[in-house]
């Protein structure tokens, strides 16, 4: 933990201002580490994913003697040091060889971890693909498929998922620029196969395959475009391997939404027609039907003898109808 | 709003053109439609499980199995994936161009998206703003609990209008009307408080006087505990 600091000046003040907790939050950065041994396959691959994250991300070249899953306090020490809350930490050893992992943290402490397993075979760099290179800081479309990924019950895969929508999704903004969707990231994940005892063996787990497609639009007579693909890169696929799923407590914590002041809150009742029109439902009360006025016949007409009471009956009918009002539409 | 909405339109859009399986359209495309201008290229794509969106994240989710083909054959696993990523990118767009509203300003053509339904974990905690990120003073829980209204601006105004005299005065200050009565000739005294008051070697003159001062100390007091309340949650 970091002292608390009191701010001196303005300039620190700010500072402090600028990673205080927000209602509506900043985009996240992400901050890349690197273990005391780091292959080249995976400093390729933290390179192309540092160079699509630009603008919201921190790169660290130090060797850092880390392990995330046996101690993870320097993580979450640079998590604070940084203001990062979303780290890609690379190691390649002999036992786990081109690993990516992610850690994400909330309020500095670490939420949750995934390894990504590089496969060396069928990585390819940005590099390698000599199509037009996309202008840095454009958010990316996003596809995830598979089944895999609509698991109801959390699991590595929607972990996976989560983690990479968190780093794939850029700034959040209300508007888009048409020709900002330059490219599209897909996710695709393999079918499970076998039965649920090879499932232990890692090599039988679904592989994770991170496409990168630039995407060209052309004429395709209807007022849609037609989309066509070209492999913008990297490509990698991935394993899973270890997960830290995270902390109930501090899961929901994380997962608490903020009222927005800006939000405009819904009203019960009121609601605005196609013209524009502010239209308001209100209640009125129940309506006495008894003193309506109904069709006449001769044949009911009360004797003269009660007459006298009649006209007082009307008086008191007429103040109901005054009372009466009907539930209808009015505007506001 | 337009995420809640979202598959509709993909769905009659998918059910109104023609049918081609998705790895056919691929093909097709790219060889015969620069040769021959008039053929149209098919927007649709149809798929058994219909593709769900987030598009304030500009997400789409393909729930639908990925059947890519169990061969050595590297070439053929990439097409069925660029295939698979083609049909992704054009339903999300397909999706994009016709529920978002779209305004044309000089920037450029802008598409509004709606919020991101998607929940993703925040970064920090989410700020306490009730009491400007401090911790409850004892006051403001009293008044949370009792329903107790901030004073608007007339009630913290320094002027009331005296009926009595019909002119407008001062509520504390000088000539306040707080301290009315004080510096009459004769004051009525109650005769048990005169005892206590002699015993103290004080009499009615500046009682009330001493009386605000007190309170003043008080509240003093008060603030003091508060403060020291805030660092101790603040420091942790």
């Amino acid at each position: 933990m970091l002292r608390q600091i009191k701010p001196r000046n303005a300039r620190s003040k700010r500072a402090l201002e600028k990673r205080a907790p927000k209602i509506v939050e900043n985009p996240k950065t992400a901050l890349f580490l690197r273990g005391t041994s780091c292959s080249q396959i995976t400093q390729d691959a933290m390179a192309d994913l540092y160079s699509l994250r630009q603008t919201h991300a921190k790169r660290f070249t130090k060797k850092n003697p880390i392990h995330p899953f046996e101690d993870s306090s320097s993580l979450a020490f640079f998590s604070e040091k940084n203001d990062c809350s979303l780290l890609l930490f690379g190691s390649s050893n002999k036992k786990r060889p081109h690993t990516i992992t992610f850690v994400r943290t909330f309020d500095h402490k670490i939420l949750d971890m995934l390894e990504f397993c590089l496969d060396p075979e069928t990585f390819r760099t940005i590099s390698q693909f000599k199509t037009e290179k996309i202008p840095v800081g454009m958010r990316p479309l996003m596809v995830f498929a598979g089944t895999a990924f609509e698991s109801p019950v959390p699991n590595e895969y929607t972990t996976a998922k989560s983690m990479l929508i968190d780093f794939f999704r850029g700034e959040p903004s209300d508007k888009i620029d048409v020709e900002g969707l330059r490219y599209c990231v897909v996710v695709t994940c393999d079918e499970p196969t076998g039965s649920a005892s090879s499932s232990a063996d890692p090599s039988a787990k679904p592989v994770l395959r991170l496409r990168c497609y630039a995407i060209r639009t052309r004429r395709s007579g209807h007022k849609l475009p037609r989309v066509e693909l070209e492999e913008h890169g990297p490509r990698m696929d991935f394993r899973l391997g270890r997960v830290q799923q995270p902390d109930e407590a501090l899961l929901k914590e994380a997962m608490r939404r903020a009222k927005n002041p800006n939000e405009e809150r819904t009203k019960k009742n009121i609601s605005t027609d196609s013209m524009g029109d502010k239209i308001g439902r209100i209640h009125v009360g129940k309506i006495d039907l008894s003193g309506l006025q109904t069709r006449k016949m001769k044949g009911l007409k009360r004797g003269r003898d009660q007459q006298a009471e009649d006209g007082e009956d009307e008086e008191e009918a007429a103040v109901r109808d005054k009372q009466t009002k009907r539930k209808r539409k009015v505007d506001v | 709003m337009a995420a809640t909405t979202a598959s509709t339109p993909a769905a009659t859009a998918t059910t109104a053109t023609t049918t081609t399986t998705t790895t056919t359209t691929t093909t097709t495309t790219t060889t015969a439609a620069p040769a021959s201008k008039p053929a149209k290229l098919p927007i649709t794509v149809e798929k058994p499980t219909p593709y769900t969106f987030d598009l304030g994240l500009l997400l789409a989710n393909d729930p639908n199995p990925v059947a890519a083909p169990r061969t050595a054959d590297r070439a053929a696993l990439e097409s069925h994936l660029a295939a698979v990523a083609r049909d992704g990118a054009q339903v999300l767009i397909n999706q994009l161009l016709t529920t978002c509203p779209i305004s044309s300003t000089p920037q450029g053509v802008l598409l509004g998206l709606p919020p991101a339904t998607t929940p993703l974990p925040r970064e920090k905690p989410v700020p306490d703003v009730s009491n400007n990120g401090k911790p409850e003073t004892k006051w403001s829980a009293f008044a949370k609990r009792r329903g107790i209204k901030p004073k608007t601006r007339e009630q913290r105004r320094n002027l009331q209008y005296n009926e009595a005299t019909g002119e407008w005065e001062r509520k504390w200050g000088y000539k306040g009307a707080n301290k009315a009565g004080q510096d009459a000739p004769i004051i009525e005294v109650k005769a048990k408080d005169e005892e206590r008051r002699m015993a103290e070697g004080k009499s009615v003159r500046g009682d009330k006087r001493r009386e605000i001062r007190e309170r003043v100390k008080r509240n003093e007091r008060r603030m003091r505990r508060n403060l020291r309340n805030q660092e101790k949650a603040g420091g942790k």
